[in-house]
């Protein structure tokens, strides 16, 4: 009997269908890896196997029986456990605390503190092999021994399904190698382990079975031991001989040749190149969200982009993507290095309805909150609300923006008319340089050409056209919209390989663990060589 | 050159911004006819709290043995009955009220939590009866402005602990604000026993203040000062600067996201914190002292009977909107005014003027809260 | 000899101005680690002094006792309904909720006992004189001889402890105040955790009133609870959330206060407005970091669901 199964199971957030008909098992005491890109549905289908997400269609099934457990507690008594990517951990309790608040039945009698329940946790650490400080209160802990509190956590009681979203990504490589020995040693005792991951050698080293999803439908599933890279990263990222879809105006300028080299190095040998609008020389910043001591965030970057092209930045998030941006838009120093910036910089923030927008304001005050500072629209001390005004109702009109109502907020428009705006009004600045984070998450067809299609204009006839900067998970669209491309992985930013297709090449670079690639950025050399063809072929 | 509105660490350390936003936090400002609109939706909000007020408040006074008719009716004979008790007392008793409800309007709408009003009242009272006495003979011309200025900038300072907290160490405004309402109030009792004690010595109350110190009645006959007429200006040029300069709608911005302050506004929120709390303080100060040269005199023990907090409902019922606020400050200067009347006329016990009080913040913030959840509903 | 005397009388003064502090302090302490700062204790303290004298009045000092309890407890469900369920502004929902309770235990009284303010005589609580050990000098009758809400702070304070740091419930209480999305993860229901956390912080701000009332005063006058609602929140801040330390810092804030009447007595020159200002100074020192790390529960006043 398999320790779970999900039969013919779909799940929709608004018009994206996250899962689609997705069928999948899972044996007891093996690791299977769960593998696809950002958004094909990795998360969402471990969710609902969780019993954390009811499943719109379709049934689950945990021990041969259906499971609908509604929250992580319930779940837990069912033997299902899942450590999330962001850990569900009270900062300031104890290791111990934080166990005992999900075994909260053992922990006490009638209320009172068991005394062998300290004794019980140990014990279990010491049978997994995990090393974890049960007194300190977790915050003060690295992400690793987090993560090791989430696991002795999930593993204090019968544990047959133990679910793991992206449970690398925040480690660094030694305690890969630990986390992988104590799944191992849970597997040999029967449980049934899935892994969503994007980082292939990985996987390809710790599971015995994996499944890829692309776009929420499960593409293969196959045992690791006759399986090579290149099929499992066909399967992700899908055919690399297909045709892209072409969204570019039929009459654009001729394109800026790509370069096949990157870097100021790069630029410095082509003199018929128009000008750099901004750079970043040898920029290290530290990461100041995960809280591990010394872990950087980007990891010496060059970068240059020039007027007039768009420079894709491809990679998985959480590489150092936000942090980039951030430098490039001005708003973070870096720790060390150089960065030359242009006086207006327009900047489309991953998080839309956070960072991007003020929700409970109107249209016209979210387009005044990236103009009030310009002079051009101020009489005397006042702001020229009649003026932005006027550029707001240019913009609506442009970015075919529908409002229910004049002066609604924000919160009520659709997402794609959100970023719309968004996007509008990042344009609006007149920047010499834009920054675009995954600028089509999230939006339907429609809004996704929208947007594109916007940005490609922008860079051919603006006046002056500016350089733009897109960050973003999505291959496709880089591979649509970039002159050049590069790829963020570990903090470090290595050029793509050249050759057409790239597809392929690229994507295997997203999905390497950066440490090859890493030793290529930090010697800031020419990319002749192809860096992600080491490991792994 | 590119500015650089924040270092590096501004987005990790700007201060907690998540509390419930306060009713009219964030309400668009637009073109004419949208401004209008939006208006008579504000003001058709505070009439429903105003009504549901008036309702629950008359069945509790049936349930309390009094007449509901005869006890309102008291109210307003005693708040508008004539124009000597509207401009004498109504008006009068709004003034202070004014001056606070601007302050925590600001505070608030750049979502800065300052309950501290009743303290940074004491400060800018005891500030202008200091100067007042320690500059004496000098002309009007020159103590009048000079006495206001002092009383600003005390009530300013006095929020300048709470403010230095917030954003440098992400301490809450909640409490820092109401703890130093309290050091502010035996302050305040300590300098009316000692140094600012009256010459005489007996009573627990500072001399009366030079005649020069003074604001000017602005109506013969009536006790309303120079003070009333201070407020509407000072509730007009704030309107103005929050809907009309840049620096206003950073104080808004900020208020309503943090995040998107950096981000996409590109200014550091801390310097807008650190301006909303010393504005809203200097406005709580002017409320002190205006009241002090303008209608008492002089400054003693439990001297404001809570104008600080009352100011948070002022504010509220005006949706933080500071052109509303003369208006929710002459509603709630009545409610004071009229509660004596309503106790000699009617029978009924000024202290449920109180309750009102608290009956009508609880009104505007279901009301709100239920707007706030139709539009959910009606959009999510 | 008579130094001791005024020592002792001192100390009498400061316990028992401390007690209320304590009740109150606790009870927030205790709603406040759930994440809910409820500055409407001053409303549960007032009407738990006019619950316990019209109580004391029907059913004898203890049975006011339990009526207090009740009406303080009622006005924090009152809170509750409105900041917790409804999700309103916790801070101005507080706001309202002291006001309001200032002047309608006016009415009520005033409508029971006339607008003249009839001195209403109650009978106070006995003190429970401890044999032997009473009789030891200070300590006897400074914490020996006292009323039984003396005597409750002392079970409290060790309880309380217990509970929070030993039982599961205050487990998933205090995770209510620091991660409301960890503890829901966990199986804890948020809303109903802080309900009852806010209700039994209530109700032991009510004992806090009926003290006032039936032991300090014996009689009910408007206003009687003297800000102490807000006190018990300075309280709360320079005992670092503790038991343990809200006892200690309610013991100073009292001492404080006692030491007022005492220099008033003699009649001294030393500026004792300026002694009553120091717990509140040393509250903001607390806040600031003076004695070392102090936070608030992470969550605190922060509306749930986000």
């Amino acid at each position: 009997m398999p320790a779970a199964r999900l039969r013919r199971v779909t799940k929709q957030f608004g018009a994206v269908t996250a899962l689609d008909q997705v069928g999948f098992g899972l044996a007891p005491g093996e690791i299977h890896g769960l593998l696809g890109e950002n958004g094909a549905g990795k998360t969402t289908l471990a969710l609902v196997l969780a019993g954390l997400l009811s499943p719109d269609a379709g049934r689950v099934e945990i021990g041969g029986r259906p499971f609908d457990a509604g929250n992580a507690a319930a779940a837990l008594r069912h033997g299902v456990a899942m450590v999330h990517q962001h850990f569900s951990l009270v900062p300031r309790f104890t290791g111990l605390e934080n166990i005992a608040l999900f075994n909260r039945g053992a922990w006490t009698r009638r209320g009172a503190p068991a005394p062998g329940y300290r004794t019980q946790v140990e014990r279990r650490a010491r049978e997994l092999k995990l090393d974890v400080d049960l007194d300190v209160p977790v915050q003060a802990l690295g992400v690793g021994s987090q993560q090791r509190v989430e696991i002795l956590k999930a593993l204090m009681s019968e544990t047959r399904v133990l679910l793991l979203d992206e449970p690398t990504a925040v480690l660094a490589p030694p305690e890969v190698e630990g986390l992988f020995a104590v799944l191992r040693r849970v597997a040999t005792a029967g449980t049934g382990i899935v892994l969503a991951a994007h980082k292939l050698d990985e996987i390809l080293g710790v599971a015995d079975r994996v499944t890829v999803l692309r776009k929420g439908k499960r593409i293969l599933t196959k045992e690791t031991r006759d399986l090579p890279a290149r099929e499992l990263v066909r399967a992700m990222v899908g055919d690399p001989n297909g045709s892209l879809p072409d969204v570019m105006p039929a009459a654009t300028p001729p394109r800026i040749p790509r370069a096949r080299s990157f870097g100021p190095r790069g630029s410095a040998r082509s003199p018929n190149k128009p000008a750099p609008v901004a750079s970043l020389a040898n920029v290290t910043v530290a990461d100041v969200t995960t809280g591990t001591a010394g872990r950087q965030a980007l990891r010496k970057v060059d970068l240059t982009v020039h007027r007039g092209e768009v420079l894709g930045i491809a990679g998985v998030e959480g590489n150092g993507q936000r942090e980039l941006a951030a430098v490039l838009a001005g708003v973070r120093r870096p720790d060390s290095g150089t960065v030359v910036l242009p006086g207006e910089i327009g900047w489309i923030p991953q998080d839309r309805t956070r960072e991007g927008l003020m929700v409970d304001f109107s249209i016209l005050e979210n387009v005044a909150l990236a103009l009030h500072q310009d002079p051009s629209f101020r009489k005397g001390p006042w702001l020229d609300w009649a003026e932005i005004e006027r550029r707001t109702a240019t913009l609506t009109r442009e970015m075919d923006v529908r409002i229910p109502r004049p002066g609604a907020a924000v919160r009520t428009l659709s997402g794609g008319n959100q970023q719309r705006v968004l996007v509008g009004r990042e344009f609006l600045r007149g920047g010499d340089l834009l920054v675009a984070e995954s600028p089509t998450r999230g939006l339907d067809v429609r809004a996704t050409q929208a947007v594109r299609t916007r940005m490609a204009e922008l860079v051919r006839t603006g006046n002056p056209p500016p350089g733009i900067v897109l960050i973003s998970a999505d291959l496709d669209e880089v591979l649509d919209l970039s002159d050049r491309i590069a790829v963020l992985v570990g903090g470090r930013l290595v050029p793509a390989p050249p050759g057409n297709p790239a597809r392929a090449a690229i994507g295997k670079l997203m999905l390497s663990t950066g440490k090859e690639a890493g030793r290529e950025g930090e010697t800031g050399a020419n990319k002749a060589k192809q860096p992600a063809r080491g490991k792994g072929a | 050159m590119h500015p650089h509105p924040a270092d590096s660490s501004s987005q990790e350390q700007t201060p907690p911004h998540s509390e419930t936003p306060p009713p009219g936090a964030s309400h668009p400002v637009h073109s004419m006819r949208q401004r209008v609109r939006s208006g008579l939706q504000a003001v058709a909000q505070a009439g429903v709290a105003l009504l549901a007020t008036l309702v629950v408040a008359a069945v509790l006074l049936a349930l309390g043995g009094h007449s509901p008719g005869g006890a309102l009716g008291a109210l307003y004979m005693g708040a508008f009955g004539s124009w000597n008790r509207f401009v004498s007392f109504t008006l009068v008793q709004a003034t202070p009220l004014l001056f606070t409800g601007l302050g925590v309007a600001l505070a608030f709408k750049a979502g800065v939590w300052n309950i501290g009003a009743e303290g940074q009242l004491y400060a800018g009272a005891l500030a202008g009866v200091a100067v007042a006495v320690l500059l004496p003979g000098a002309n009007p011309v020159l103590l009048v402005p000079t006495t206001l200025c002092a009383a600003a900038a005390a009530g300013a300072l006095w929020a300048a602990a709470p403010a230095a907290m917030k954003t440098r160490m992400g301490v809450s405004e909640v409490i820092t604000t109401l703890l130093m309402n309290f050091v502010a109030l035996y302050f305040a009792q300590f300098l009316v026993q000692g140094l600012l004690q009256e010459s005489r010595g007996i009573f627990n109350m500072t001399d009366e203040i030079p005649a020069a110190a003074e604001l000017p009645p602005l109506l013969p006959g009536t006790r309303l000062h120079l003070g009333f007429l201070l407020g509407i200006v000072a509730a007009v040029a704030l309107w103005l600067y929050l809907t009309r300069t840049p620096g206003g709608f950073r104080v808004r911005a900020a208020g309503a996201s943090v995040k998107a302050s950096v981000v996409s506004g590109r200014f550091n929120p801390r310097s807008v914190i650190w301006l909303s709390f010393l504005g809203s303080g200097a406005f709580a100060g002017l409320a002190g002292w205006t009241q002090v040269a303008g209608i008492t005199g002089r400054m003693y023990e439990g001297f404001s009977p809570g104008w600080g907090y009352t100011a948070i409902a002022v504010a509220l019922l005006a949706r933080l909107d500071p052109i509303a606020v003369p208006i929710t400050a002459v509603i709630f200067g009545a409610l004071s005014a009229g509660g004596g009347a309503m106790q000699r006329e009617a029978g009924v016990p000024e202290v449920w003027v109180r309750g009102t009080e608290a009956l009508l913040i609880l009104a505007v913030l279901v009301v709100d809260r239920g707007v706030r959840a139709a539009s959910e509903k009606g959009h999510g | 000899m008579a130094e001791m005397a005024e020592l002792t009388s001192f100390l009498v003064a400061a316990v028992g101005l401390a007690t209320p502090l304590a009740l109150a302090a606790l009870g927030e302490l205790f709603s406040e680690r759930a994440g809910v700062i409820n500055i409407g204790l001053e409303g549960s303290i007032i009407w738990g002094a006019l619950g316990g004298a019209l109580g004391a009045l029907a059913a004898g000092p203890y049975g006011g006792l339990v009526t207090g309890a009740l009406a303080g407890g009622a006005t924090a469900l009152l809170f509750a309904l409105f900041a917790v369920h409804l999700g309103t502004n916790q801070i101005i929902t507080g706001t309202a909720v002291t006001i309001g309770s200032l002047g309608f235990t006016g009415a009520v009284f005033q409508g029971r006992f006339g607008a003249t303010g009839l001195a209403l005589e109650l009978e106070t609580l006995p003190a429970w004189q401890l044999p032997v050990l009473s009789r030891i000098p200070v300590l006897g009758p400074v914490f020996l001889d006292r009323s039984v809400t003396v005597y409750a702070v002392y079970v409290l304070v060790p309880l309380l402890w217990w509970f929070l740091y030993r039982t599961r419930w205050g487990l998933s209480l205090r995770a209510v105040g620091e991660a409301p999305e960890a503890a829901q993860a966990a199986g804890v229901s948020v809303t109903r955790t802080r309900t009852l956390a806010v209700f039994v912080g209530g109700i032991l701000a009510g004992l806090a009133g009926a003290h006032i009332s039936l032991v300090h005063t014996g009689t009910f006058s408007e206003n009687m609870s003297a800000g102490k609602g807000f006190i018990a929140i300075a309280v709360v801040v320079l005992g670092r959330w503790k038991p343990g330390g809200v006892a200690a810092a309610a013991l100073f804030f009292g001492g404080a206060e006692a030491l007022q009447f005492a220099l008033q007595a003699l009649d001294t020159d030393l500026p004792y407005p300026l002694f009553l200002a120091l717990p509140y100074v040393l509250s903001m020192g607390a806040l600031a970091g003076w004695f070392g790390q102090s936070r608030a529960p992470a969550a605190l006043a922060l509306p749930w669901p986000r």
